[in-house]
């Protein structure tokens, strides 16, 4: 069994490595739904043994909003500004994809020098969360288009998803559910300022907002 | 005196698979792509008859070359089948392996596409050079990929030949270790499309064409000498995949001839697999290559991270 749970975190690490070096929005989209499915799996093979219910509900909920209600929503919002591609991102597609392996290999040498507390379940757990956090700041900050920082931001979650699956025994549902519904509307949110944008604007880059003008 | 003769057996056949059979996976590529094309193809064994008609050819010389420009192609070619000597597959020992061989086995191919990269520039065409400057780009991304890849190979089996690389027990480490073989073949699968120039780096079919890399290099060559490239090419491809086939499929019956239909059977479905892939894929721009080739980079480096972490280094 821990060999089908490294095989999904290293999943979500990879996922995350094409996020960042893709520059079609609906491929990012595609494969942020992708690696949030995988998340959700990943709560049975950590507690194979010990199923209760309210992992079932975590990993349902993770799995239905994460990995379909929301990349369905930001499909809604690429077609309403209508823009496929990310054209000319801060730091450019090569540079990215090299400080992700960086950032990948920094998880690795910082977790393994943190000692957690409580059972251990999978070593590759920490580092896998940490990499997903990184590259989703990674996504938030080379990105010019908004809907790409918006992925950027989700990716994050991702992350710290990953890390709280670790306190799933401890955690009561409710602070599971409550981040899940931020996250949700964060993203409704945002959408909704994107779209915002495009209507009064004609584009999403986010540059242009620290531009004054009338 | 039964010894010898068994090895020798050994030796012969070998040889003769690597010979006979490398140009037999340019043909199942080709029957792929003509089956996802809707047509019936050239037969299976068309690349021999290519290369038994270009060697009864006569050679075309331009008058600006130099010697480099003849010796190139033979050149190539020995220092691609001199690699294959290293390779062992199918519970075939390689007929020389010694400690290090690695490094020797990588820069063999390094030398086969120096010659040529120099022969490219000896035609005095711009065209040429533009091709070879793009090999040699490519190539030293690539490059990097191919070493990572040996590093977590060699850690995982401790050794720093290539008959210890992959000719040990694969098989067992698949258990422990699957997740970071799995980024293995993954990242050498990559290296090898780029190596053998196929679909999403270069496009093997077009020759005339700005974008492509490899096919540009040898324009100038006809008859004989691009009999020695084209034959040059298969045999990499086929060692090169061979590599990968005995990761993929590290089973070992003691029948040798069992084996080696295994083992062939492996290489027919990886060329299958190579086949969809040109026929599904468009090529990349030529920007986006050196994406594709730092992203087999990264997963080896991912590979190397998971093996100092599980390994029990």
């Amino acid at each position: 069994m821990e060999i089908w749970l490294d095989t999904a975190l290293i999943l979500v690490v990879l996922l995350g490595l094409f996020m960042t070096g893709s520059n079609r929005l609906g491929a990012i989209i595609q494969i942020f739904g992708l690696q949030s499915v995988v998340l959700g799996i990943v709560p049975f093979l950590m507690y194979f043994s010990k199923i209760e219910i309210h992992i079932v509900f975590v990993s349902l909920v993770a799995i239905v909003l994460k990995g379909f209600l929301m990349p369905y929503f930001l499909f809604w919002a690429i077609r309403h500004v209508s823009i496929r591609r990310e054209v000319s991102p801060l730091i450019g597609f090569g540079t990215t994809l090299f400080l992700s392996g960086l950032l990948i290999a920094g998880s690795f040498i910082l977790s393994s020098r943190l000692v957690f507390p409580g059972p251990a379940i999978s070593d590759f757990i920490i580092p896998a969360s940490f990499s997903t956090i990184m590259m989703g700041f990674l996504l938030l900050i080379s990105r010019a288009k908004a809907i790409t920082q918006v992925v950027g931001y989700l990716v994050m979650e991702n992350g710290i998803f990953l890390f709280a699956l670790l306190l799933l025994e401890k955690t009561p549902l409710l602070v599971e559910m409550g981040i899940l519904l931020d996250v949700f509307v964060g993203a409704l949110v945002m959408g909704i300022v994107v779209n915002h944008i495009s209507d009064q604007f004609e584009h999403t880059d986010t540059s242009h907002l620290t531009v004054l003008r009338d | 005196m039964g010894p010898t003769i068994s090895a020798l057996m050994s030796i012969l056949l070998h040889l003769s698979v690597i010979l006979v059979f490398s140009p037999f996976i340019l043909g199942v590529i080709g029957k792929t792509k003509a089956f996802f094309a809707g047509r019936w193809g050239p037969p299976v064994v068309q690349p021999y008859y290519d290369i038994l008609k270009l060697l009864r050819k006569g050679s075309v010389y331009s008058t600006m070359t130099t010697w480099i420009f003849r010796a190139a192609p033979m050149i190539a070619m020995a220092a691609i089948l001199a690699a294959g000597i290293l390779m062992p597959f199918a519970g075939l020992k390689a007929p020389i392996q010694f400690w290090g061989d690695v490094v020797l086995f990588a820069y063999l191919f390094g030398l086969a596409r120096f010659f040529m990269v120099l022969a490219a520039l000896d035609t005095g065409s711009s065209f040429e050079g533009m091709g070879a400057s793009r090999e040699m780009t490519f190539s030293c991304l690539s490059e990097v990929a191919l070493f990572l890849n040996f590093t977590v190979l060699a850690l995982i089996s401790k050794s720093l030949s290539l008959s210890g690389l992959i000719g040990g027990d694969v098989s067992l480490l698949w258990h422990v270790l699957g997740p970071a073989l799995t980024l293995v073949v993954i990242s050498f699968f990559l290296i090898l499309l780029c190596e053998n120039s196929r679909i999403p780096v270069d496009d093997p079919a077009t020759h005339l064409e700005l974008t492509m890399i490899h096919e540009v290099m040898v324009l100038d060559h006809s008859g004989v000498d691009f009999a020695y490239i084209l034959y040059g090419n298969a045999v990499k491809l086929f060692i090169l995949g061979s590599f990968l086939i005995s990761i993929i499929l590290p089973f070992k019956t003691q029948n040798v001839f069992m084996d080696t239909a295994v083992y062939l059977s492996g290489m027919t479905g990886l060329a299958v697999v190579i086949g969809v892939i040109e026929s599904a894929m468009a090529r990349l721009r030529l920007n986006r290559v050196p994406y594709l080739l730092i992203s087999a980079v990264i997963l080896a480096v991912f590979a190397f991270i998971i093996t100092l972490v599980r390994g029990g280094f």
